[in-house]
């Protein structure tokens, strides 16, 4: 048994298939005796060039011990799913544990994603209260109210 | 110009940092404007270090993380 880092790249179209795809892989790990010791989902990034007439993946990497049979049919899985545009295998000394950096920094993206969604929410909440706002508006509206909302405050 | 002139200080200190093509801001020092790896004569870096960066800004180019090229699109 052997510790590898695998990170594979999902076409944007089927991003909701991911988490079934990664139980599917985590499944068949486990069924050949390996151990997973870390799943990162990064989301959907912007690739830095065109892959496949693809501007957007969406990443995951995970950190298995696997003995060689699991491997080659974990690579074969990849290799005939057309959903995975790519994937990377390598590998480590040991099991890593822990955040990588990618994933931090999409964790903070999310976190300010979460914060702005939560700040537009009491903004429209307040206005209701107000009554200033008829909640049926339409989006030109509602940017119309924002900037009245700023100017006001 | 002697070639020692363009060696970046504090280089060296940058070295005790693991490089992991995951770490894309780290990475970044070490590729110049146009997208190539800058040579170990001009960052400073030593050999084994350079091949360790090597092998990692491949490793994320290969997943589109970094580009090859200032080229793409």
């Amino acid at each position: 048994m052997r510790h590898y880092e695998i990170v594979f790249l999902v076409h944007p179209d089927q991003s909701d298939q991911v988490p079934g795809m990664v139980e599917r892989y985590q499944s068949l790990i486990e069924r050949g005796g390996g151990k997973v010791h870390r799943i990162e989902d990064w989301g959907r990034r912007q690739l830095t060039f065109i892959i496949a007439k693809i501007h957007k993946a969406h990443y995951v990497m995970m950190n298995i011990e696997v003995d060689k049979p699991t491997l080659d049919e974990l690579e074969s899985s990849f290799r005939f799913n057309d959903a995975v545009i790519r994937h990377l295998m390598i590998r480590r000394k040991q099991a890593e544990t822990g955040q990588s950096k990618i994933y931090e920094e999409e964790l903070r993206d999310q976190e300010k994603e979460r914060e702005r969604d939560r700040r537009r929410e009491e903004d429209v909440a307040s206005r209701r209260r107000d009554g200033s706002s008829d909640e049926e508006g339409g989006r030109a509206e509602n940017t119309a109210d924002d900037t009245a909302v700023e100017r006001a405050e | 110009m002697s070639r020692f002139r363009r060696r970046r200080q504090g280089e060296v200190n940058i070295q005790s940092e693991e490089a992991d093509y995951k770490d894309l801001d780290f990475l970044r020092q070490f590729i110049g404007e146009t997208g190539k790896i800058v040579p170990a004569r001009i960052s400073g870096a030593s050999a084994k270090f350079q091949r360790k960066l090597t092998n990692e800004i491949n490793r994320a180019r290969f997943l589109a993380l970094l580009p090859y090229t200032d080229q793409h699109k």
